[in-house]
């Protein structure tokens, strides 16, 4: 105290002033508190010591400052050692249990060491002569941080009430910057875990407020939208980072910004996941995510203050779900159905626009030509243009380069960033030039319509203004379909052509129309019981016969196939020559017997029933002639019936031949049925019962026309047999008209 | 007359046969069963004798050998059904023993096969015989 001491006030002014200086200097606790210390010696005291309380409640020194520094490190070290009890009566440990300051103007040696923390330290106490001390809580918010204690030793002059006071004042500043820092400090920390999460997570993650400003973006949020760091997003304009990419739902309608989770929430809804195919504007990449957002509610009105959102990106999983169910539903169509043109045309919809924004599909034609059978693209006027482009501009099987080149190596290929230069390149004129850059397409992928064989035809697809990349892995789908597309075409095609060669020879085989017999109505119906592709055994045949006389024939050959089609066209035929060189029924028999013996390899077997027909005034005369076939029937006008004719040897294998010929009357209103056994034996699993036969014809004759009786026979046959007939069926009947000349009758042709 | 016969395995297993049965898909409708004794083989059918189950009667003529018996007898006992196409393998069998001097004979089968055979005419080229085991009058 050998200096001029200053007025109290001033001093006290010029140490708050400094205080604040200090404590705003640093956020850092440890450093600002013993530099308060510091401040106060020697102007208020001689010793000052800061405690802090933990969060356990130990009262921890945090700063000591003596005028003689190795007093202040002795105390220091000491005060490690020996900590304050918090709930003793150590002034500090008092003020920090009652929030009041507490000022000791004299301390004896005795008070002294009441409260001393052992005999260590109140033998420092009292070495350095404690005098006075005030001691001043650290209160923040409410809490009690710590206390502040002031000591004067020795000789100096005790504390006053107003020294207090200047302590208080104090100690209440350095508590609000100790609880500032403890409060950055603890935002600081909870930051930087929140960050360590969201930095590393895998998914994206955005936080946007309701005027769409992105606060918040992770690493895997700026890849995805394609920002180079999180910053980009954060500091971009609201609304400007969409418009970097095509947005559409799954069936490829355009999404718009008020649909997306985000938005919706801050119009109140509480909006579904939301998948997005989103293609990247500027490369054509495509992804697909899933959009989630939640709100951040204001904890205290409820409104939403921010919307989290979450891009989880699927695209792997969606574009291998997208291809597989492409792949079953054009396997599905290509097995559903023999017309392939129509097929095709279904095929280029349903890859339309999952899988590309056109598809067309061309296919060789027998002479070489190139014809398209499919082309779609969503927009209906874009169709009509890549008409134009066909018409206007037809491949041809030599062009260098396309579909024709596809078709005639059997490579598909595939053609990416097509550029301004590519199509001029590639464009004939310039009309040409503008129809391309009208489709503009950026990517196209040309497969081959891949049968076992040979090449069909081409399958294109191509990407235009959806802007999408056409990857590899497109490629390999097209290539897939293209095979299955291929094949199926192909066996339709074979399968056509069969039945197309079937009908020739069934041509040849059965008569077209059959000629009108004055008098008498005629009628034939032809069920044919297998494959369109399988030839059948079964002819008949109408003819003049001499003078006014007709002959009905009607036979079975032996099987089916080509072979038995070979058989057949060689009986029908035979018979009608040797009826044109005026043969009788029993050498005409003998005759086609014998060119079947001389067929080259195997037993051919025929059966045959010829009927000669003279139409007389009254009635007509009939010879029936039987070679192994079944006798056909005289059908009287009340439905009864009985079969005429006698059995003969089956033609073809067995010497010699045997047959009769049976006269028979054919009066008005009658009718006479030739038949083949498929008829009969329809439904062979239940045998046939002769009643049941004749039931069935009394019902069919019953039919006012001779068509209706024949159909009503087929439909009783087709009924036993439960529409899987063995055999073919064909009926042949002529019915003597009840009142002189018959008119000619709707004649059935074969 | 039984000699000591050996039963074939019914054609649905096919013992003898190439894959062709398991083609056809003929499993349940014909079955063939051989006997030999006193000179004579005697193929017993029992089913249906038709399109399908044709060619494996043929075969059974072809394989078995038979050439070397007197007489070949085809039983139609068991025989429901027949059409052209059964009707035929049974002539080329009727026909063959012939050139080879061999004796042929066929038992009656059920009304429809006796139907068949007597509307075809070949009947009375078909010798009948009553029984498998008889000897021929």
């Amino acid at each position: 105290m050998a200096e001029q001491a200053l007025p109290a006030s001033d001093i006290a002014v010029e140490l708050l002033v400094e205080a604040g200086l200090v404590l705003s200097s640093s956020l850092e606790p440890a450093t600002t508190m013993q530099q308060v210390a510091r401040l106060t010696v020697p102007r208020l005291a001689d010793l000052c010591v800061i405690d802090l309380l933990d969060e356990d409640g130990t009262i921890r020194e945090v700063a000591v400052a003596a005028s003689d520094p190795e007093v202040a490190q002795a105390l220091e070290a000491l005060r490690r050692r020996h900590l304050l009890d918090p709930d003793g009566e150590h002034p500090v440990a008092r003020v920090i249990r009652s929030g009041e300051a507490e000022l000791r103007e004299e301390m004896t040696s005795m008070l002294l060491r009441s409260f001393a923390q052992g005999s260590e330290h109140a033998r420092f106490m009292i070495e350095h002569r404690y005098r006075s001390a005030a001691v001043a809580p650290l209160l923040a918010r409410g809490r009690t941080l710590g206390a502040l204690s002031v000591l004067r030793l020795g000789e100096s002059e005790p504390y006053q009430a107003a020294d207090l006071d200047l302590a208080r004042e104090l100690a209440r500043r350095a508590a609000m910057a100790i609880d500032n820092a403890r409060l950055f400090a603890q935002v600081s920390s909870v930051e930087r875990r929140l960050e360590a999460i969201l930095v590393n997570l895998a998914e994206a993650i955005t936080l946007t407020d309701e005027r769409g400003h992105m606060l918040f973006a992770n690493q895997a949020a700026a890849d995805l939208l394609g920002a180079a760091s999180p910053l980009e997003l954060t500091s971009a304009q609201p609304g400007t980072t969409m418009p970097r990419f095509v947005v559409q739902d799954e069936h490829g309608r355009e999404l718009g910004l008020e649909e997306m989770p985000s938005r919706r929430l801050f119009a109140g809804e509480r909006p579904e996941p939301l998948l997005v195919r989103n293609i990247v504007r500027a490369t054509g990449e495509e992804r697909w995510l899933i959009a989630r957002s939640s709100p951040v509610l204001d904890p205290d009105s409820g409104r939403i203050l921010y919307a989290v959102n979450v891009f989880e990106n699927i695209t792997q999983v969606k574009r291998v779900q997208v291809a597989e169910s492409f792949m079953a539903e054009a396997s599905r169509m290509l097995a559903s159905s023999m017309d392939y043109a129509e097929t095709l045309q279904r095929i280029a919809r349903l890859a339309v626009p999952q899988i590309a924004d056109w598809c067309a599909v061309d296919v060789l034609g027998e002479s070489g030509e190139i014809e398209r059978v499919a082309v779609h693209h969503a927009d209906p006027a874009k169709v009509a243009l890549a008409e134009r482009l066909d018409s206007g501009y037809h491949p041809t099987l030599d062009d260098p380069v396309g579909v024709p080149e596809v078709i005639r190596s059997g490579r598909a290929r595939i053609y990416t960033d097509i550029d301004a230069d590519a199509l001029a390149a590639y464009a004939r004129d310039d009309a040409h030039l503008e129809l391309l850059q009208a489709i503009g397409a950026t990517a196209v992928i040309i497969v081959p319509l891949a049968a076992p064989a040979r090449t069909l035809g081409a399958i294109t697809l191509v990407s235009s203004e959806s802007g999408r990349r056409l990857s590899h892995a497109d490629l390999d789908l097209a290539v897939r379909l293209g095979r299955r597309a291929g094949t199926a075409v192909e066996s339709a095609r074979l399968y056509t052509e069969r039945t197309r060669i079937a009908s020739m020879l069934e041509a040849a085989l059965l008569p077209g129309s059959l000629p009108e017999i004055p008098g008498a109505e005629i009628e034939c119906l032809y069920h044919a019981a297998g494959e369109l592709n399988d030839v059948g055994g079964d002819f008949y045949d109408v003819l003049a016969y001499g003078d006014g006389r007709w002959l009905l024939v009607i036979g079975d050959v032996c099987g089916k196939g080509p072979r038995a089609a070979a058989v057949t066209a060689l009986a029908r035929h035979t018979l009608r020559t040797a009826a044109m060189l005026g043969q009788t029924p029993t050498g005409m028999l003998r005759t086609l017997h014998e060119a079947l013996r001389r067929q080259p390899v195997g037993a051919d077997l025929c059966t045959v029933c010829l009927v000669t027909l003279e139409p007389l005034s009254t009635h007509a005369r009939l010879t029936v002639t039987l070679a192994g076939h079944p006798p056909p029937l005289l059908i009287d006008t009340d439905g009864e019936c009985r079969p005429v004719g006698e059995p003969g040897t089956l033609l073809g294998v067995l010497d010699p031949v045997d047959v009769h010929e049976v006269d028979v009357e054919l009066q008005a209103g009658q009718t006479l049925l030739l038949y083949t056994d498929g008829l009969p034996e329809a439904g062979r699993a239940v045998p046939q019962r002769d009643e049941q036969r004749r039931f069935e014809l009394r019902a069919a004759s019953a039919q006012p026309t001779l068509a209706g009786m024949l159909e009503r026979l087929e439909h009783a046959a087709l009924r036993r047999a439960h529409g899987k007939l063995r055999d073919d069926i064909a009926l042949l009947a002529v019915r003597l008209a009840q009142t002189g000349t018959g008119a000619a009758s709707p004649r059935r042709a074969a | 007359m039984r000699g000591a016969g050996r039963t074939l395995a019914k054609v649905a297993s096919p013992a003898w046969f190439s894959g062709k049965i398991a083609s056809m898909g003929v499993a349940d409708q014909l079955q063939i069963d051989v006997r030999h004794g006193a000179g004579r083989v005697i193929l017993s059918l029992a089913g249906e004798l038709d399109m399908a189950s044709a060619e494996v009667l043929q075969q059974a003529i072809d394989a078995e050998g038979l050439s070397g018996e007197t007489m070949v007898v085809l039983d139609l006992q068991q025989l429901q059904f027949v059409d052209s196409t059964g009707l035929r393998v049974i002539l080329v069998a009727l026909e063959r023993c012939r050139d080879r001097g061999q004796g042929f004979a066929i038992t009656p089968g059920s009304q429809q096969v006796q139907r068949l055979l007597s509307v075809t005419g070949v009947a009375d080229h078909l010798p009948t015989i009553a029984v498998a085991d008889e000897v021929l009058a």
